[in-house]
């Protein structure tokens, strides 16, 4: 996958299995988003991109780091396009309103948290297979956090597959059952739940360095 | 606060720039269609003052929006912000006090003074959170989101048709139908995000069938309170009637193809002079409907994959 000459990601392989929760980190621009539109189908890249439940893009419910919402168009109307798209019918949208979203209200009005909750009841509701949350925990208030940390584990139960990334590490520690380091758009390492520790202490190690120094605070 | 001036006139010209205008050719032709356009309406209308002092106060209450003067009160000291949001509306009044100057209207140019520098103190939440209720909420997408920017034409072609009924007058009937259609066909102007298109579980092929079949259902909800008792009262006139609902119908095609054949990018040139070609001589439509439904498929498999 490229921008113009600059290549952002490299070769991909990549498997996700069933009841699976996998994590993503790297810094921003290591290429994050760019490998979800891949698994998305919405970039073009090479090599493989596996899942157990079989192609991706009709059971992929993808959450996008800042969501897009239509002026005019109310939080109920949203999740009714989303489900209208995946020929989906829904009967009582309020009372699956897990956070207790104001769903009259035009969903270009919400607040960055409101809007994020909304774009994951709606994937949610969409009753997907695999789910691609890309910063689900960013901008969301920590009762919310706290509910989307129990969603991730109940959809693990039930042999969803999930790929989160996120900056907070202690969120990801909770949820994966692996996490894979994404430096520079090569996948670099893969880290299972007895390693998870080790690998933020590397990283802490890593990214902090000598630049607080740099800005000569005392 | 010069600087804050300085880039104002930035932002505007950066705006012009990207409607397609370039701002020195803007700025000659502004002030000349202002001219223009007021002189016709103070020989027009009894009660222009009226409307142009509405107009002006208008554009001074857009600077009145909370959000905006919270970060300049943030960002100013006092003093320095209540001369900049008065410079701001004086500004933006100028013209119209100007021309109110030169047509000895003397009071109607006090008011406007007055009203220019009441509403520096003036600040209040744009865009009231009163959600408009439409009946697209089974499909709801270009329609719901269109009717709530446009719902104030709707009683205008309704009452329209009502006048063509009192008046005997079919073609001012068939002008309130095509307004309707005129109307719904621009809510296809803007853009989704591919998000909105990867979502469907469809090829690209049923995936134009229903946007073309949601839009022709959304159309004649809107138009049918038109097209009743138009072809009641007009029932001589059916026919035409008839013609006009269906070319109607096909324009709503053709845009939504149009829209869809330079997909993601907005509708390129050549797109707009087939269509512009299409109101002038309509049978070339036969011509341009399968050219713009294969690149619409052609654009849409990208992503629907």
């Amino acid at each position: 996958m490229s921008y113009g000459k600059k290549q952002v990601l490299k070769s991909i392989d990549l498997s996700f299995e069933k009841g699976k929760v996998y994590g993503i980190v790297g810094e921003n621009g290591a290429g994050k988003t760019t490998l979800f539109r891949c698994m998305a189908g919405l970039e073009k890249y090479d090599g493989n991109i596996i899942s157990q439940h079989g192609p991706l893009k009709e059971r992929l419910g993808l959450l996008l780091t800042e969501p897009y919402f239509f002026e005019k168009l109310t939080g109920k109307e949203y999740i009714q396009l989303l489900m209208n798209a995946r020929n989906k019918a829904i009967e009582d949208i309020e009372g699956r309103n897990v956070f207790d979203l104001p769903l009259g209200q035009y969903a270009s009005n919400y607040s960055t948290g409101m809007k994020k909750k909304l774009a994951l009841t709606a994937i949610l509701l969409q009753d997907n297979d695999c789910f691609i949350l890309d910063e689900p925990f960013n901008g969301v208030d920590i009762q919310s956090n706290i509910i989307i940390t129990e969603i991730i584990k109940k959809l693990k139960a039930l042999e969803k597959t999930v790929i989160i990334s996120s900056h907070i590490f202690s969120t990801l520690a909770e949820t994966c059952d692996e996490i894979h380091l994404l430096q520079k758009g090569t996948m670099t390492k893969k880290v299972f739940i007895d390693d998870f520790k080790t690998l933020e202490t590397e990283m802490k190690t890593f990214s902090i360095g000598t630049k607080i120094d740099k800005l000569m605070l005392d | 606060m010069t600087f804050y001036f300085l880039l104002q006139f930035k932002m505007l010209n950066r705006r012009l720039a990207d409607f397609g205008l370039p701002p020195m050719i803007a700025y000659f032709l502004f002030p000349i269609a202002f001219v223009v356009l007021s002189n016709h309406l103070f020989s027009k209308i009894e009660f222009a003052t009226y409307i142009y002092t509405t107009i002006a106060m208008g554009l001074s209450l857009k600077l009145s929006d909370r959000k905006r003067n919270t970060f300049l009160k943030s960002s100013f000291n006092n003093k320095d912000y209540l001369k900049l949001r008065m410079l701001e509306n004086i500004t933006l009044s100028l013209p119209f006090i100007g021309f109110l100057i030169y047509k000895q209207e003397f009071i109607p140019v006090m008011v406007n003074v007055i009203i220019a520098i009441a509403l520096t103190f003036v600040n209040f939440n744009i865009g009231f959170n009163h959600t408009i209720p439409t009946p697209f909420h089974k499909r709801p997408f270009e329609f719901a989101v269109g009717f709530r920017k446009t719902y104030f034409i709707f009683p205008i072609a309704y009452v329209l048709m009502a006048i063509a009924i009192y008046v005997a007058n079919f073609n001012l009937g068939i002008a309130s139908m095509l307004l309707v259609f005129l109307v719904s066909i621009s809510y296809y102007s803007k853009l989704e995000n591919e998000y909105y298109i990867w979502n469907y579980n469809l090829t690209a092929q049923a995936f134009l069938s229903r946007k073309i079949k949601t839009g022709i259902y959304n159309v004649s909800l809107l138009s049918i309170p038109i097209v009743i008792p138009l072809s009641f009262y007009f029932y001589d006139h059916f026919l035409l009637l008839a013609l006009f609902f269906l070319l109607g119908q096909i324009y709503l095609i053709a845009v939504i193809l149009a829209k869809y054949s330079s997909y993601p990018n907005a509708m390129h040139l050549p797109q707009g002079i087939l269509i512009a070609l299409s109101f002038v001589f309509p049978p070339i439509l036969v011509a341009i409907l399968p050219y713009f439904y294969f690149q619409s498929t052609k654009n849409l498999n990208s992503i629907l994959k």
